[in-house]
């Protein structure tokens, strides 16, 4: 046993002096480069749209490092990344962030994907004082808890499909509805819902289905069969991307003839081209839509941003990748409004940020949420086969007249 | 016999001097010495059952995830309303003074190590009369339904997720919450330890052992078997409940599939590590798990994007070269020195008997 215990004592020192000569941290800002961190889902169930986050980050520190970069105190800066994997794990994310900021030194965080993993990482940049834009938490309760440091370029979650429910209500002469809903188990999802509730008892609709989605959201078959006993008004789905594929591509197989079908996540998951035809009027709750008529000068506007998108990465940008892309725009300015690396100077900065970004206006409430955009919705449109999302809502961007009701799948081509 | 356990005391003193100075000499590793202690727990309350008693259980990510549920809960509950702490996903926030959070923690932990035990012998009275793949596969359903169960609660966040009360802000100091949390993994990492120790001196071991190797024969020799079965589990469950309970408020945030009853990562992981350092030894689970983790921690962000691939390729090695572990692969390379006295001559007859 001895001659184990020393073998032990030999590899512990071993593991100790690896280490202690690993220790060494990066700074903040190195050289000429401003060093950001963030954990973003590259594997598991938020993988897809972590790769979408991911995409927006990088396309907008190549466009601000080639446009000049970012001048602080009359120096030069370009901005880095630092990339992990959270795995879709809040635990994961929770260390990483954990990792970014005491072993790589970093000073400056970028947000993960999904509310469920922001509310993971808030309380450790809030613990350290580094100052973290985020664009893909949308969780109401993360702007509840008086954050100091998380600042959002979105709306929260339950304005999300609010707007679809006073639609539904307007089109069925100011009445209430009768509303099914079916949500993902996760944080987001279940925020989606609160807005829901708040938005029915505003409106007097009555919640006739209200279910629960399991997180590996493959079936929700049980759901649309009841959907389609009970003849709802309105069908409301969220579970991200999943959930969005999953839904067409049941209700198209079932054949669910519901009026109004109001969803989430419908062009990260890229409805139109993945499904065609049968997604075609899915009413989808979006923070952003190229067509709106935001500008600045580096990527100007939301086409040209959509046209650059395309050519770099051979997609439509979602609005996830372009609310990440806005992150850095607000980072970008302000560092250049605080001219300095303090990261409290930074913070403080951040809090005035009043700016205009192809992705929309952005301004930070007391809870650190953009309180200066609205949400938007689009509807699946298709002509032929060519299918496309067109802002229906609101009126000052809407490019095409809300189609209600969907016509039944016995009538439709 | 003296000059042994003399060395043995210097080994023990080192490790617990460079455990009580780590946080220290490693300021910025505190959250991953954590995390290796807690793993170190599992692995080792894991080893109790996979090892030496012989059942491959899957479902000790269940005494870990309620252990979470519970300090959480009691830590909010015993202050504050519980249902409103958790309505919409924690939108109201009560702030916890100094005082409060600690005596919350404090008795959160004393909860969430009493009810799984109690828990894990409710349950092993039902289904610890099941043996080999039954048994796994049973407490592997276990994990995967507390979870969908417990994501769908209301009072503990449902699918929204519990944000565990958050670290006092009295306290200034940045580096104390990983101090407080590191103290306390590596408390529990010594206790599960001695523990763990003392049990392998017992009659209590052999015991499990004897119902490892031919439970039926155990059972003619008049050892109640199941009493023993139990009361293994209920041991396993105390420790892995507290362990979930300082992982809880370390992460800050429950997830009911992903951070609490996580079969999918903690759950197999406890059972590779004890596998790896060689199950049914001591010092095994301890060295598998530092290994592991050191492995994942140091190669995992070189490989974005294939760290589970090369996971599924470690389990391969794992089990083809190393089916007895690291340690089981010293012992049969060095017998002598785990004092395995090899008698030549009975070597040899056995050999011509043959």
């Amino acid at each position: 046993m001895n001659k184990i215990a020393k073998l032990f004592v030999t590899f512990i020192s071993a593991i100790t002096l690896a280490l202690v000569s690993i220790t060494s941290s990066f700074a903040k800002v190195e050289g000429e480069y401003i060093v950001l961190g963030s954990a973003i889902s590259l594997t598991g169930k938020y993988s897809s749209n972590g790769v979408h986050t991911q995409n927006g980050y990088n396309m907008a520190v190549e466009r601000i490092n080639k446009m000049g970069g970012v001048e602080v105190q009359g120096k030069k800066y370009k901005f880095e990344i630092i990339y992990y994997d959270d795995e879709s794990n809040p635990k994961r994310a929770a260390q990483l962030a954990e990792r970014l900021i005491k072993q790589d030194g970093v000073h400056y965080m970028l947000g993960p994907y999904s509310s469920g993993l922001t509310k993971a990482i808030a309380p450790v940049t809030e613990k350290y004082k580094i100052p973290m834009v985020e664009a893909n938490g949308a969780s109401r309760s993360l702007f509840t808890k008086g954050y100091k440091y998380l600042f959002a370029v979105l709306s929260p979650a339950n304005q999300y499909l609010e707007v679809a429910i006073d639609l539904a209500v307007e089109k069925n002469g100011g009445k209430g509805v009768k509303i099914a809903q079916a949500f993902e188990q996760d944080a987001f999802s279940q925020d989606v819902r609160l807005g829901i509730l708040d938005a029915a008892k505003r409106t007097g609709s009555e919640i006739i289905i209200d279910d629960k989605l399991p997180k590996e959201l493959n079936d929700m078959a049980a759901t649309l069969a009841k959907v389609k006993a009970v003849k709802p008004d309105v069908l409301v789905v969220s579970g991200h991307t999943k959930g969005a594929l999953t839904a067409i591509r049941q209700i198209s197989e079932m054949k669910v003839d519901v009026p109004m079908l109001a969803m989430t996540h419908c062009d990260a998951a890229k409805l139109s081209k993945q499904h065609g035809k049968k997604s075609e009027f899915a009413l989808c709750a979006s923070q952003w839509h190229k067509n709106l008529s935001y500008k600045d000068k580096f990527f100007g506007s939301g086409k040209k941003y959509a046209k650059d998108f395309q050519k770099e990465f051979g997609y439509d940008p979602p609005y996830q990748s372009a609310e990440s892309s806005a992150a850095l725009l607000v980072f970008k300015d302000a560092f250049e409004r605080a001219n300095s690396f303090d990261r409290d100077a930074v913070r403080d900065a951040l809090v005035d940020t009043e700016m205009q970004t192809f992705y929309g206006n952005i301004k930070f409430g007391p809870g650190g949420q953009n309180v200066a955009k609205p949400m938007i919705l689009f509807q699946v449109r298709c002509k032929g086969d060519d299918c496309e999302n067109r802002v229906v809502a609101p009126t000052k961007w809407a490019s095409d007249k809300f189609y209600h009701p969907i016509p039944k799948w016995s009538e439709r081509s | 016999m003296e000059k042994v356990k003399q060395k043995d005391l210097i080994l023990y003193s080192g490790l617990i001097i460079l455990g009580l100075a780590a946080p220290y000499l490693f300021s910025a590793f505190k959250v991953q010495l954590t995390y290796l202690c807690v793993l170190i727990v599992l692995a080792m309350t894991w080893n109790l059952q996979g090892g030496e008693m012989g059942y491959n259980t899957f479902g000790n990510i269940l005494f870990y995830g309620l252990g979470m549920y519970l300090t959480a809960s009691v830590q909010v509950g015993m202050f504050f309303p519980l249902a409103e702490w958790t309505e919409s996903g924690g939108e109201k926030t009560f702030v916890h003074t100094t005082a409060q959070y600690f005596q919350g923690i404090g008795v959160g932990l004393l909860v969430s190590a009493i009810v799984p035990a109690v828990i894990a012998g409710a349950i092993g009275y039902a289904i610890l009369g099941l043996r080999g793949h039954y048994f796994a596969i049973c407490t592997l359903g276990l994990g995967i339904a507390a979870g969908e169960i417990a994501g769908g609660i209301e009072i503990i966040g449902a699918g929204q997720g519990f944000t565990t009360p958050p670290f006092p802000a009295e306290i200034v100091d940045t580096e104390a919450r990983g101090k407080f949390f590191y103290f306390l993994s590596f408390a529990l990492l010594v206790g599960t330890f001695i523990f763990v120790k003392y049990i392998y001196g017992s009659r209590f071991r052999l015991i499990l052992n004897a119902i490892r190797d031919n439970e039926d024969k155990a059972e003619a020799m008049g050892i109640q078997t199941m009493k023993y079965k139990i009361v293994g589990w209920m041991c396993s469950a105390f420790f892995c409940g507290l362990a979930g309970g300082i992982m809880g408020g370390l992460i800050g945030y429950i997830d009911s599939t992903d951070v609490a009853f996580d079969g999918r990562e903690m759950g197999v992981f406890m059972v590779l590590m004890a596998i790896l350092g060689g199950k049914g030894t001591l010092w095994g689970p301890v060295i598998g798990a530092t290994l592991f983790h050191f492995f994942k921690e140091g190669l995992w962000t070189l490989i974005l994007g294939w760290q589970y691939v090369a996971l599924g390729v470690l389990i391969v090695v794992i089990v083809v070269y190393f089916p007895e572990g690291l340690m089981g692969w010293l012992r049969e390379k060095y017998p002598e020195r785990f004092g395995e006295v090899i008698d030549e001559k009975d070597r040899k007859a056995q050999v011509e008997l043959k």
